[in-house]
């Protein structure tokens, strides 16, 4: 016997109360599934993200999955994707385009579960989407004073807010019971509207189990404990204790946040049963539909990528003495 | 004695990133402190992350005190990092000093 699970038209950022509820349905499934892709028109970093962690969970349970129905451009693409890994096709629209090579293919679905691959990945992601803007040569003679490329300047920011999203998915939620939560992400560059986009997943503890005990969280709600998160140093880890040897700052996720929001770009954030969206847009996900996780949409504007400035992007820190530093 | 510590090593491309890479960095820089030398920390060519400057130097001010930062020199910092460093430094040490046991 198998379920059939009817996949939306959009698969994205814009629609993730959406993908959520369908993800749930993968999660929560105990028969082979179909998926019934015939509504399907357009899948995002996000989407992806949320999909390749689900079907990862499906093929834990030794379940079958099939594609049924997909068509042509959306398939091609989601197969470029690295995203239909071990499902099965049927009745689908046959895939003309040739798959990409893998200089380009870093920009796939990518599961990452280890810390210590973090920078790696962090680097190769952020180095093959600035690769595609057109115009952008990363040979190019780096800029005297300052030692750097216009490539590099590119690749800092997106590079940055990886590391900061995947470290935090690999060690805060694998806090508890998520000791084997692993952190999806992928990426692209949309070459029209000259926006990149990222999407950054994992099935951890999510939001609110991290900060449960924290003072700030005064209301025990999947929407509260993002809206917590994301107040500068907020941590579930601030502090020392005596035989500690790991310690945060609680400005990771904040500093990320606001790269995308300088760049003239926008963020999703996806845990429990809760989205928060910087253009306005926050509240509760389908009835019944929950992410056991976090999930992260970042969105930055290609032309203002290079001018981030860390001085307007850090939070202040209000009524403390400047502290005399040796800089030479 | 003034040590140098060149950052290249623990950055991907041009920017050091996470606090896992940081970590070792640290425990090298520790040594160096314990055995009463100066660490001159050279940025040249490199980013960090606040993450990354945290678990380097916030740590550091966490567990010894701001007078830590005495023996510590930052060289070859671009703007940004300066940012980054001169925000860490300064919510660390008041961290620090709020503690009611910091003494
Ligand atoms: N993927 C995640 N899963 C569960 N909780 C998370 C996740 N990411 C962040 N958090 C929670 O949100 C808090 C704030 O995250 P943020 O990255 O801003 O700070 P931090 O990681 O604690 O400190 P820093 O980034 O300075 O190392 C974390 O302390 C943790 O409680
Ligand atoms: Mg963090």
């Amino acid at each position: 016997m198998a379920i059939t699970i009817i996949l939306p038209k959009y698969f994205s950022a814009t629609s993730a109360g959406n993908a959520v509820r369908v993800c749930k349905k993968i999660l929560d499934a105990e028969e082979d599934i179909t998926l019934d892709a015939s509504n399907l028109v357009y899948a995002d970093p996000l989407g992806i993200t949320l999909l390749g962690a689900a079907l990862h969970d499906a093929f834990s349970w030794n379940l079958r999955v099939r594609i049924s129905g997909l068509g042509e451009d959306v398939g091609g693409y989601l197969q470029r994707m690295d995203v239909f890994h071990g499902v099965d096709f049927v009745k689908c629209e046959p895939v003309k385009k040739r798959r990409r090579n893998r200089g380009d293919s870093l920009v796939e679905l990518t599961r990452v579960d280890e810390v210590s691959d973090v920078d790696e990945t962090a680097h190769r992601l952020a180095v093959a989407i600035v690769g595609r803007f057109p115009g952008i040569d990363p040979d190019e003679p780096p800029d005297e004073m300052s030692g750097y490329t216009v490539f590099d300047r590119l690749v800092e920011p997106i590079q940055y807010s990886l590391c900061e999203l995947l470290e935090n998915a690999l060690t805060h939620a694998r806090r508890g019971s998520h000791g084997s939560a692993f952190v999806w992400v992928a990426g692209q560059y949309y070459r029209s509207s000259k926006i990149v986009r990222l999407g950054v997943t994992d099935n951890g503890c999510g939001f609110l189990a991290s900060l449960k005990g924290h003072p700030e969280l005064r209301r025990k709600r999947h929407l509260d404990a993002i809206l917590t998160a994301l107040k500068p140093r907020v941590s579930c880890n601030r502090d020392l204790g005596i035989h500690d040897d790991s310690v945060n700052q609680g400005v990771g996720l904040t500093t990320v946040m606001r790269i995308a929001k300088h760049t003239g770009g926008r963020a999703v954030i996806l845990s429990g049963n809760a989205l928060h969206d910087t253009d306005g847009r926050s509240g509760s996900t389908p009835a019944g539909s929950i992410w056991q996780g976090v999930a992260v949409a970042l969105e930055f504007r290609r032309d203002q990528l290079a001018r981030t400035n860390f001085r307007e992007l850090l939070p202040l820190v209000e009524g403390i003495p400047r502290i005399p530093l040796r800089f030479e | 004695m003034r040590t140098q510590l060149p950052l290249t090593s623990y950055a991907k491309g041009h920017l050091a990133g996470t606090r896992a890479a940081a970590a070792p960095l640290r425990l090298r820089a520790e040594e160096i402190l314990s055995s009463g030398g100066d660490v001159v920390l050279n940025f040249r060519g490199v980013e960090a992350t606040q993450s990354f400057i945290d678990e380097l130097i916030g740590y550091l001010i966490l567990s010894q005190g701001p007078s830590v930062l005495e023996r510590i020199v930052f060289r070859h910092c671009s703007e940004n990092l300066r940012a980054i460093i001169e925000y860490v430094a300064a919510d660390r040490c008041d961290q620090y000093l709020k503690r009611p046991t910091h003494h």
